[in-house]
């Protein structure tokens, strides 16, 4: 089983948990014998995610598909858990990762990862303030506004 | 109140006045010092003290002990183990380094540094002919080492030059005289001779040293200071 | 062109990193994640590849010209050397103006006391020289 939990011991509760759902199994009658982290193969290629997942918001249970632009898989669903609780307010334990899969440029629904997605991708970076490297470099107080060109 | 009793102690062994302050209370000073037969007792004290040596063991063990315990339980400081070591050279200072003072009448100057006495003290020349520091001692405390070097390879600083020749000497007081009062005294005093030779020969070869570097005599002829936006932390020296 | 911006985010763009341990190097964008972030490279300037905000970075004028997607470094490597991205690089103001505020830093005090002065003469001759002018002038 593959589970997404930010800690070994999180990863043990959500595995019973799921577990005791596909089951007639508990805890109490059983051990985990082993437990590995999963380590990205290539972690420096971006890849489009896709994650289907369950939530139960305030009023019931909903079924969604979202597409995350990402490195690895950890890190897709790891924003995926930032992007429910922001925009749905749900929180880890009412999110239920269904499926993660790599999704290919052409297949890719959500507009806003198929803009990300094209060859000859440029955009400037507008509206944008330069500061010093280290806190302790910049200055309390500034005669000039900004500038913000860049 | 009741007056407290003289031998009332803090706690045992801690008498509540000092020595003085029952020397005071008991008017001794009233009483005319008499010599004590000290001569007698110091060796009967010191035969106590000896420890008793395996073969005597067992006279120090019939020995008799006296019965009373001695009155006046004075406590025994206790003796230090540390001793005083002269402080130890930055790493960053070698003969020839040129140094910054940040202290005392000289503040600001950059001096040449020539070795360490056994007080701890730098002995630093200015040269006296560029900058007008003579031979001095310094704490290395009050001190910016720079990485900047005279060359003083091969110059060797005269042995006499000791924490005993900078010991100030005792001027003849003249107290509770008008002189003393109306500060006539303010005359300059004048280097002694000695002194002054001394100064030119020491510093003949740091002279020598420093004019072979182009702007170094007139680098130690200027003074240190801080300009706007330096940081003394962030400077490199 | 996208309107009055001269320096766009895009493959072969060639970045200052501002912060971490890269801190004062030039890294090349090797590809984009999304509008926060893309994957530098260095392979020349000792900048590993790695993910980096945009917040950490500033974009240079300098662009490798057809750099596909997702380059290796070997081959990255090789296309800086061949277009000579890092003397392009040193040649600019700016790269000299950061070389010349590192080697400031690190004068010591007889090295500024020494800028001084010669800062100095070279005051004097050029005043010198400007007041014969002027005089010649009027």
């Amino acid at each position: 089983m593959r589970i997404f939990a930010p800690n070994e011991v999180v990863a043990k509760s959500r595995y019973w948990y799921f577990l005791s759902k596909l089951h007639k199994a508990k805890r109490a009658n059983g051990e985990i014998v082993s437990i590995n982290e999963i380590f990205e193969e290539k972690p420096l290629v971006v890849k489009n995610y896709g994650i289907w997942l369950r939530y139960d918001s305030r009023s019931g249970t909903h079924n969604m598909y979202k597409e995350f632009r990402e490195t690895s898989r950890a890190a897709a669903v790891e924003s995926c858990y930032q992007d429910m609780a922001a925009r749905h307010r749900a929180r880890f334990s009412s999110v239920q990762i269904i499926r993660v899969a790599t999704v290919k440029a052409s297949e890719v629904r959500r507009p806003y990862i198929s803009q990300l997605v094209s060859r000859s991708l440029k955009f400037p970076l507008p509206h944008r303030v330069q500061r010093p490297a280290s806190k302790a470099d910049r200055s309390l107080l500034i005669a000039q506004r900004p500038s913000t060109f860049y | 109140m009741a007056q407290t009793a003289r031998k009332n102690q803090l706690a045992p062994g801690i008498s509540r006045l000092s020595r003085s302050k029952v020397f005071s209370k008991r008017a001794a000073y009233k009483i005319a010092k008499t010599a004590q037969p000290k001569a007698e007792e110091a060796p009967a004290k010191a035969k106590k003290v000896t420890r008793a040596k395996k073969g005597d063991l067992v006279a120090a063990l019939t020995a008799k002990h006296s019965a009373l315990h001695p009155a006046n339980v004075v406590p025994q400081p206790k003796a230090g183990r540390k001793t005083q070591r002269t402080q130890g050279l930055r790493k960053s200072i070698t003969p020839g380094t040129v140094l910054i003072l940040l202290a005392g009448r000289f503040r600001g100057k950059r001096v040449v540094f020539l070795k360490q006495l056994s007080s701890g003290l730098l002995l630093v020349t200015g040269p006296f002919k560029i900058n007008g520091v003579p031979l001095r001692r310094v704490n290395q405390a009050y001190v910016i080492a720079t990485s900047t070097k005279v060359d003083l390879s091969g110059v060797s600083v005269d042995a006499k030059f000791d924490d005993a020749y900078f010991k100030r000497e005792e001027e003849a007081k003249l107290k509770g005289t008008e002189e003393e009062f109306f500060g006539k005294s303010a005359t300059k005093k004048e280097a002694p001779a000695h002194k002054v030779a001394d100064q030119k020969e020491a510093d003949k070869a740091v002279v020598a040293a420093v004019a072979k570097v182009p702007f170094l005599a007139s680098y130690l002829a200027s003074t240190f200071s801080l300009t706007k936006g330096q940081a003394p932390h962030s400077l490199k020296f | 062109m996208q309107g009055s911006f001269k320096r766009l985010v895009e493959v072969g763009r060639v970045v200052l990193v501002t912060k971490g341990a890269d801190a004062g190097k030039i890294a090349t964008i090797v590809d984009i994640v999304d509008h926060n972030r893309a994957i530098i490279d260095g392979p020349t300037t000792s900048v590993a590849r790695q993910v980096i905000a945009y917040k950490n970075v500033v974009l240079t004028d300098i662009v490798v010209k057809n750099l596909p997607r997702t380059i290796g470094s070997k081959a990255l490597a090789k296309v800086l050397e061949k277009d000579q991205i890092a003397e392009t690089w040193q040649k600019t103001a700016w790269a000299q103006k950061l070389e010349a505020r590192k080697r400031r830093a690190a004068m010591s005090d007889f090295d500024r006391f020494k800028l001084m002065r010669l800062k100095k003469q070279q005051r004097f001759i050029v005043d010198r020289q400007v007041a014969l002018l002027r005089k010649e002038r009027a």
